[in-house]
């Protein structure tokens, strides 16, 4: 090892410059601007199809007790519809049986927490990822990606804020944003009009306590872990040159770490995010987000690396590593294609009314988000990342990467709206505004923690595999 | 350049100098003083990969990539004219009364045909360029380059200074260093 050329591995202290903080700030404020320009189209948006509109803020429970009346009508109407698919004469055009579904309507407020929904869901995705990423460079030895550490470090201290604006956004909304969590709240029994005998099933698991209560306890204790991994990084910095029992330990709590988030990742992108659409269902919807969260959170450290070469920090970082990150990038770009695929393909095959559904409304009522999403997720990363020389070109990994990252928030979007609101929404100047805002968070908050630590893991013990990793010719 | 490069042959070359070496610090070392005297490195044989040693002696980046991407289009073509041959022109059937014309269930078999052709394609190329596709004959410089022993192998010619080639050899720690004339190897 170490042949020929001698890296001095040497620690480096990140200051965030001033044009990154004024960038982020200027992203925040904008993006304030526009969410308040979009408050104001708010009422609009709405108005016709709700005259009742009223703007509480906090009366959520009052909003949803005012609009009962329609709700049980919404929750019957979809009853009748399927005894009518079940009995009744099947269709088959295009996209087979159809089921009639109906735009829904809420009060304004409700088109802006669905919206936090979506961007605090994407962060927290992200930066548990993030952890996860850490974990496995633990878990399987990695020496290559010891030089990069400290980005995906910094990025997974988002998960309390991420996992906060989700809470907020669910404690504040939830019986307006989760059908299931309105319908519990009518408290039917059987035998009483529009009593859902499916919602009525599931209630074992979707109930508002488990909503609460599981994915809570589990983002504390990824936030402990994630903690105890920093601070063992912290220590091993100051231990003496060889000192292997940080590492050691690292590994074993990432492996709890690892085993934790696999078996349960699902779950909270079940009850976050699936139960939207609380009669349909997929069994592949958790590895779907995962590989969502994935391939953004391989995006972001990508795109991090990128900025700290070009501020002159990382200097073990060569483009073997960016060309590395760069085929993470285009790998789990496949891979997300891979599996959105196969959720679609399984449900357009099966051709079962209730799980067609949700694609039933994505593909004719939201066709151009649903195209935008192949485009943005697979067609770009894939014929401009196939090449070795675009992979290790840090512009071309920049904006395709950027492109990524628009393309799995629009993913996202996608998954949430249609849910809420059935047909009839776009992509409004608010989403565009909270997207600007919790970027320019994100960056300064991910900026700040990278000063937190050394840039270099100075005393890892793969740290000098990472200095000369070297792709090859 | 054919198919089996025939510069990877061992065959008709006069006049080889192997630098025997066993350790792989020593033949990076060796590699890169010779190369810095402006030797050409024909090939150096080692039992496993040497990071960084493709760079030293100059190796160039493989077409194998093309050669894949190319194998992949071919797959990915094969399986098209397959499923339209069988499926719309020569026997439709109604499965599920899904359409014939291209739908979603065309997706899995172009996948796996493109993937099949590639992983066979670069397979087999990479062991005919390498000639280790069974049938070729190994050409073996020394008896144990595939187990723990690494050799430089330099070809001898007009303006090529030999002496100066074995100095380096000896010097950075060559285990021994040979003379290949005509097949006939002699320690010198």
């Amino acid at each position: 090892m170490a042949h020929g050329h001698h890296i001095e591995i040497v620690q480096e202290q990140f200051s965030v410059p001033a044009k990154a903080k004024t960038i982020s700030i200027i992203l925040a404020v904008v993006g304030l601007i526009l969410t308040g320009v979009g408050f104001a189209f708010l009422g609009d948006s709405n108005s016709a199809s709700h005259s009742k509109a009223t703007a509480h803020t906090e009366a959520t429970h009052e909003a949803a007790g005012h609009h009962d009346d329609a709700a049980t009508h919404e929750v019957a109407g979809h009853e009748a519809a399927g005894h009518e698919m079940e009995h009744g004469n099947v269709q088959t055009e295009k996209f087979g049986p159809r089921i009639d579904i109906q735009s829904i309507s809420h009060p304004p407020m409700v088109r802006f927490w669905a919206s936090l929904l979506i961007i605090g869901y994407y962060l927290l995705l992200i930066s548990l990822a993030a952890l996860m990423f850490v974990a496995i460079q633990y878990i399987a030895n990695a020496g290559w990606s010891a030089a990069v550490k400290r980005v995906p470090e910094a990025i997974y201290t988002f998960v309390p804020v991420a996992f906060l604006v989700v809470f907020a956004v669910i404690l504040i909304a939830k019986n307006d944003l989760y059908h299931w969590a309105h319908y519990e709240h009518l408290g039917l029994k059987k035998g009483d009009a529009g009593f859902d005998h499916i919602l009525a099933g599931k209630s074992g698991f979707l109930n508002t306590g488990m909503l609460l209560a599981f994915p809570t306890i589990l983002a504390i204790i990824f936030v402990l872990i994630g903690r105890k991994l920093r601070s063992l990084s912290k220590a091993e910095d100051a231990a003496d040159k060889g000192e292997t029992r940080f590492f050691k330990k690292s590994i074993r709590w990432s492996a709890a770490f690892a085993v934790l988030y696999g078996f349960t990742l699902s779950v909270i992108v079940w009850l976050y995010i699936m139960s939207l659409d609380a009669h349909w269902f997929s069994t592949i919807f958790g590895v779907y987000n995962f590989a969502t969260g994935w391939v953004s959170a391989l995006t972001c450290i990508g795109l991090f690396v990128i900025y700290l070469k070009s501020q002159g920090y990382l200097k073990l970082v060569s483009d073997e590593h960016v060309h590395d990150l760069g085929k993470f990038m285009f790998a789990f770009s496949i891979f997300w294609t891979y599996i959105w695929i196969s959720q679609y393909l399984l449900i357009w095959y099966a051709h079962i009314p209730e799980e067609m559904s949700y694609y039933q409304i994505r593909y004719e009522n939201y066709k151009p988000y649903f195209l935008v999403n192949l485009v943005l997720n697979f067609i770009t990363p894939f014929l401009v990342l196939m090449m070795r020389n675009a992979k290790r070109n840090r512009w071309v990994l920049a904006i395709a990467g950027t492109l990524m990252l628009v393309g799995h928030y629009n993913d996202i979007w996608l998954m949430v709206m249609p849910g809420v609101y059935g047909p009839g929404q776009n992509i409004s100047i608010l989403d565009i505004g909270l997207l600007l805002f919790f970027a320019g968070v994100f960056m300064y908050w991910v900026l700040i923690a990278l000063t937190k630590m050394g840039l270099v893991a100075v005393n890892h013990p793969y740290i000098e595999e990472s200095a000369h990793h070297d792709v090859g010719v | 350049m054919g198919l089996i490069d025939k510069n990877l042959s061992l065959r008709n070359r006069r006049k080889l100098i192997l630098g025997i070496f066993d350790d792989e610090d020593k033949l990076m070392d060796a590699s890169s003083a010779l190369v810095h005297e402006g030797v050409h490195i024909q090939d150096v044989y080692t039992p496993y990969p040497v990071h960084g040693l493709d760079r030293i002696i100059g190796v160039k980046r493989s077409n194998l990539s093309v050669v894949a991407f190319l194998c992949g289009l071919t797959g990915f073509s094969l399986a098209c004219l397959m499923i339209w041959y069988m499926y719309v022109y020569d026997w439709p059937m109604n499965i599920g009364n899904k359409p014939e014309r291209f739908t979603p269930s065309w997706i899995p078999i172009m996948f796996e045909s493109t993937v099949l052709c590639t992983a066979y394609g670069m397979g087999f190329f990479f062991f005919i360029r390498n000639r280790l596709l069974h049938g070729i004959q190994p050409e073996l410089l020394h008896d144990r380059q595939t187990d723990d022993t690494m050799v430089i192998c330099i070809e001898t010619g007009d303006g090529v200074n030999e002496s100066k080639i074995v100095d380096i050899m000896r010097s950075k720690g060559a285990t021994e260093v040979r003379e290949r004339n005509g097949g006939v190897q002699t320690t010198i």
